[in-house]
């Protein structure tokens, strides 16, 4: 195959990609349990856990940036996927002449885009009600990007698990949220955890999002951006790699 | 020229469950093609395996030559497919599902918006392209996901019983689609529960059953295989009354159903029973009002090669 019709290649999937980005966007982005696990959810744990608690604020808006982000981002997926499973709307991506991994890079964005959204407009809202300044603007792009991409595809990860209720994907997927929020310097300090905990916080993803949250607004982070930058990368190539491999394997 | 469609030893086991086993046919180019079993006969999985959506365990399929397996995006390029269920977007219009399927199916935007427009008249639905979906009626959403299948004018369609429970407007004008676009040089693999559909509309059929294929041929001659279900309907006039009994003793007749009137009489000879017959009526004084001799119906053939292969299996 030469060069020219690679690229065509590439272009035609890239195509296909946004294609069902676009319409998860149309059909998910204003379902009923998005709403409730992306947006309210992630508001709900976050006052209950900080408001009358002595915490400055340059700790708990990233906190509450990241935290949005992770839920809203980790929703569509195993919102969409059951779904779509249930009415067979699945099977038509998967014989669509489109890699397999178009069909997931396209769930993946329009994850990532609601998780994009949902943090921005947190942000937006915080900087002049707050009266909070920005200390890194790559900090933030980055954490905010990388963060969406890497939540979205925990949350796809999982959806490709073989159930046809959203609420499955979703009893799973807080049953993996839930501890990380303790864990990842959201309410605690990573640095102010005890030693098990700052152990067990290197294995999750939302410690190095935030961790690039906290650089954006205080402008220190317990880790370099680049290890952070690596770590989400990672994290997000692995989820990808484990959810083709359970779809492979659950389809038979 | 490839054929459409060509399968050899394609198998699929589900652990000790064979659901294919070992089959192999070829569908040429040009021809309607169906597909029958019972419910659990390999049917589904075997579609599935066709189109990509299972890897078989052993055998291969072929699309127009290409290696489904191993060149999935090219084969599957060729086809259109409509699922048993219409799984159409119901948040979506059916405009947009139209749109969405012929992204992922990389036609380009003005052709896309022509053809669109083309299949939402052709099947009526013109008037609602801006309507959501999740408001039509079941007709109306397997017209739509038809019109999906057909949205990149595939040489290959597969349908997977696509006139399953709807009414019947919807299933004369989903036939004349099929039709057309099979005179237009689309291969149609379709698969039913409806024998009649397929008698009428198919060029050769194949039957499978615990996942063997049992019989693979055109309609008019699978009927022909099945001799003792060829049968005499017969009415008569006059001061006697006929008897199943004694209708049943005329020589080569097996069996005898009588409704409306009529005598059916099924025979693997109906020269020898039609002379029997004219005997019995000239004997009990009735005279013949009617005959016709028919052969077995396609549902017939189906019923004795499911049952015999199940009978063999049995035994």
């Amino acid at each position: 195959m030469d060069q020219c019709a690679r690229r065509l290649m590439f272009l035609e999937e890239l195509e296909a990609a946004w294609a069902i980005a676009k319409k998860d966007i149309k059909i998910y982005y204003l379902k009923a349990p998005t709403l409730m696990f992306a947006i309210l959810f992630p508001f709900a744990m976050f006052f209950a856990f900080a408001v009358g608690r002595e915490v400055p604020l340059n700790t708990l808006i990233p906190g509450l940036v990241s935290i949005t982000v992770f839920f809203s981002a980790s929703s569509i997926g195993p919102s969409a996927l059951p779904l779509e499973r249930r009415i067979k709307a699945y099977d038509r991506l998967v014989s669509a002449p489109i890699s397999p991994y178009t069909v997931i890079i396209g769930k993946v964005l329009s994850g990532a885009i609601f998780g994009l959204i949902i943090g921005s407009l947190i942000l937006a809202a915080s900087l002049p009600i707050f009266g909070m300044q920005l200390s890194n603007l790559l900090g933030l792009l980055l954490g905010l990007v990388l963060a969406s991409l890497c939540f979205s595809m925990l949350g796809i990860m999982l959806a490709m698990l073989p159930r046809e209720n959203p609420g499955d994907v979703m009893l799973l997927l807080n049953f993996i949220r839930l501890p990380l929020i303790f864990i990842s310097g959201i309410f605690i300090k990573v640095d102010a955890l005890p030693y098990w905990g700052q152990a067990v916080s290197a294995f999750s993803p939302l410690t190095y999002a935030n961790d690039l949250m906290r650089l954006a607004f205080e402008g220190t982070s317990a880790f370099s951006p680049l290890l952070s930058t690596a770590v989400l990368v990672g994290f997000s190539a692995a989820f990808l790699y484990v959810g083709r491999r359970i779809d492979m394997r659950t389809r038979g | 020229m490839p054929n459409a469609v060509e399968l050899s030893g394609l198998t699929k086991a589900y652990g000790a469950l064979l659901a294919v086993d070992h089959i192999s046919f070829r569908v040429p180019e040009g021809e309607i093609f169906g597909f029958l079993g019972p419910n659990g006969a390999g049917k589904t999985t075997t579609i599935r395996m066709l189109t990509g959506l299972v890897t078989p365990t052993e055998g291969t399929a072929k699309i127009f030559g290409l290696d489904i397996q191993n060149e999935a995006k090219e084969a599957k390029r060729c086809m259109g497919i409509v699922w048993e269920e219409s799984n159409v977007y119901p948040e979506l219009s059916a405009w947009e599902n139209l749109a969405f399927a012929g992204e992922i199916y990389h036609v380009a935007k003005k052709r896309r918006e022509t053809r669109a427009h083309e299949l939402l008249e052709m099947f009526g639905l013109l008037a609602r392209k801006e309507d959501k979906v999740g408001g039509f009626s079941k007709g109306m959403k397997r017209r739509v996901a038809i019109s999906m299948a057909l949205i990149n004018s595939p040489r290959l369609l597969f349908l997977d019983e696509p006139t399953s429970g709807l009414d019947v407007q919807s299933n004369m004008m989903i036939r004349d689609v099929i039709r057309n676009e099979n005179r237009k040089g689309t291969t149609v693999f379709l698969t039913t529960h409806n024998i009649e559909e397929a008698n009428q509309m198919c060029d050769r059929v194949a039957i499978i059953n615990r996942g063997k294929i049992v019989a693979i041929d055109s309609p008019e001659n699978l009927r022909k295989t099945i001799k003792s279900a060829q049968s005499i309907e017969v009415s008569f006039y006059g001061t006697g009354e006929p008897s199943e009994g004694e209708l049943r003793m005329i020589q080569s007749v097996s069996r005898v159903i009588s409704s409306g009137g009529k005598f059916r009489l099924f025979t693997d000879d109906p020269p020898v029973a039609l002379e029997g017959l004219w005997d019995y009526a000239r004997k009990r004084g009735l005279r013949i009002m009617g005959v016709n001799t028919l052969g077995p119906t396609l549902e017939e053939v189906y019923v004795s090669l499911t049952s015999s292969a199940e009978v063999g299996r049995r035994s």
